[in-house]
């Protein structure tokens, strides 16, 4: 009975404080708890150096599986061709409908696919 | 291994957000136009001009020497959540007026009134359950928050939740941060999936759940306010907000309370539920799974029906999507009572619906898409490379590739017990069909435990 009373006063506060505040001039203090969670920051690191050109590399285009990429990334693979001849283009597409809690484990796979990578297009 | 990522305007805030939550946030990231990129990625020769803008900036992302920075970052600091904030106002009106605005700006609303959750109230929310404040619950995706019973209790006080309520929404909570429940998928993807929670057993009675005419409407206080704070715990606890990193492209329709609901136990013609699932009878449960929006069968109060034509109707539906994404598809079947009862007197046993509903939705070898949008070809290929990744269990691989063959007849789903069946709604009443046509798992049954407050559930 005290809790429901209790849950009672808190909704008077949204809905039936009007009658309340009429006849009363006090100022109202209220303490409030955050309702967020504790989140554990991640250990940030740094992206990777990058080369003078992509002469002579081997670029891997990574497709993300959704509609519209690959058509994206093969109009700019032809581009990195014909300016970079001598650089090597590599589709590698991303698992479709990979769960993404097993992602991880294929990440690591595209470091052996060439040197520089290209990912899109990212939704 | 030096890159470059693609992403839309519309995803440059979602892609910046998992970045900084994967540790990398200085990965160099390029925004096509959405405007222009979605109307255009089915052409590559429409598609030529934006690759014409953006090439140069891409080589340069490629090959530009790193920032200070980007070589080495600021590790990010820890963000405490715990200290309590005191709201002053001229009266109470104006107080909670004003812990609404602090609470929305800063992204821990949902837009509707919440009750402001003080000490006292969170501490009469814990009082519904015998588990320790401190205890965690578990991790909520996408950004992994810690759920203790504490941080829960605060977003059900937020929500109107009774204190009676509050082992329910710990379970499904305990449901929504199991590690087979790809939480990330629900709360962050594109297609708007919406949780569906059904609570089974006799808590749901004694807590006045609404399984009749109108249990996905309004009036009841414990579906609202289960539903609801189940959906202020993922937001806050997870941290998610819409155009960040929930995208969502049109929202939940039901994005306040999500499709919470009982099932009603004394008028199905089966065992409940929650014992299909493998718990005893007079357990209490709630389920956690997804969907998107439900598709509506039968006659209502207006038009014949018949139990078998419902049925029927319902494998048409599930046959015309043919068999996108076999590993993962997924369906709940909320018959109203009087269609069950039809079914049960035909001789139909929940089990023997599963397998009939398993049989007549699978789909002839010839019938299989030639192409399929996720990328892997025809989806034959799809299929095969589902079973060589694991994605389809062993212990059901082989019934795919038995039928990948001429005259083969291919499953919409990986076994019968991917038909969940549940028993709810009016008289007269609707079946409903939800489908979670998504990628991952999304589907948990958790008995209630640790109520203080309620007769079942203890």
């Amino acid at each position: 009975m005290k809790r429901n009373r209790s849950w009672f006063l808190a909704a008077a506060l949204l809905t039936g404080g009007l009658c309340f505040a009429a006849t009363s001039s006090a100022q109202v203090t209220l303490e409030v708890m955050n309702p967020r969670g504790e989140i554990a920051p991640p250990k940030t690191l740094g992206i990777s150096p990058r080369g003078e050109s992509l002469a002579g590399k081997k670029i891997v285009l990574i497709d993300n599986g959704k509609y519209g990429a690959s058509n994206f990334l093969d109009v700019l693979a032809d581009m990195i061709k014909q300016k970079y001849p001598t650089a090597t283009v590599v589709m590698y597409p991303k698992p479709a409908a990979q769960t993404i809690t097993d992602l991880p484990k294929w990440y690591p796979t595209v470091k052996q696919q060439g040197d520089l990578f290209v990912f899109g297009v990212g939704d | 291994m030096p890159g470059v990522y693609f992403t839309t305007t519309e995803f440059l805030d979602d892609a910046k957000s998992a970045a900084r939550d994967r540790g990398m946030p200085g990965i160099r990231t390029l925004a096509l136009p959405a405007d222009k990129y979605y109307v255009a990625r089915g052409s590559k020769e429409v598609l030529q001009p934006i690759a014409d803008q953006f090439f140069d900036k891409m080589l340069d992302d490629l090959t530009r020497p790193l920032a200070p920075e980007e070589a080495k970052p600021s590790q990010a600091q820890q963000r405490h959540e715990d200290a309590n904030i005191k709201v002053a106002g001229k009266d109470f009106v104006d107080t909670s007026q004003k812990v609404n605005e602090l609470f929305l700006d800063n992204r821990w609303a949902d837009g509707l009134p919440i009750v402001p959750p003080t000490p006292k109230l969170v501490k009469e929310m814990e009082a519904g359950t015998t588990l320790s404040p401190q205890k965690v619950i578990g991790q909520v995706a996408p950004k992994n928050g810690t759920a203790t019973v504490e941080k829960i209790a605060i977003n059900a006080v937020m929500a109107g939740a009774k204190p009676e309520y509050f082992p329910v929404i710990l379970a499904a909570m305990e449901g929504f941060t199991n590690k087979h429940y790809d939480l990330t998928h629900v709360v962050a993807s594109t297609g708007s999936f919406t949780p569906v929670v059904i609570v089974d057993g006799p808590i749901a009675q004694e807590l006045n759940f609404n399984s009749g005419i109108g249990m996905l409407g309004i009036g009841w206080r414990s579906n609202s306010t289960v539903g609801r704070a189940l959906q202020l715990s993922l937001l806050n606890l997870g941290q998610t907000w819409p155009q960040v990193n929930f995208m969502g492209l049109t929202g939940r329709l039901e994005a306040y309370t999500f499709y919470t609901f009982s099932e009603d136990t004394a008028k199905s013609p089966w065992e409940p539920y929650n014992v299909s699932q493998g718990f005893q009878a007079g357990d209490s449960t709630v389920t956690v799974s997804s969907a998107g929006n439900p598709a509506v069968f039968g006659g209502g109060a207006v038009a014949p029906w018949t139990a078998q034509g419902v049925i029927d109707q319902m494998v048409a539906q599930i046959r015309n999507r043919g068999v996108v994404w076999p590993h993962a598809q997924k369906h709940i079947i909320v018959l109203h009572p009087d269609c069950a009862v039809e079914l049960a007197n035909k001789g139909y046993t929940r089990k023997s619906l599963q397998e009939y509903l398993y049989e007549q939705t699978r789909v002839p070898y010839e019938k299989l898409a030639k192409g399929v949008s996720f990328g892997e070809g025809s989806e034959e290929e799809f299929i095969r490379v589902s079973i060589a990744d694991g994605r389809i269990r062993p212990d059901r691989a082989q019934i795919f590739l038995d039928n990948l063959k001429p005259g083969g007849r291919v499953p919409v789903v990986q076994s019968p017990d991917d038909f969940h069946i549940v028993v709810a709604g009016g008289s007269p009443g609707y079946d409903l069909l939800f489908t979670y046509p998504g990628t991952n798992w999304a589907h948990q049954t958790v008995k209630i435990t640790a109520a203080a407050l309620t007769k079942a559930g203890q």
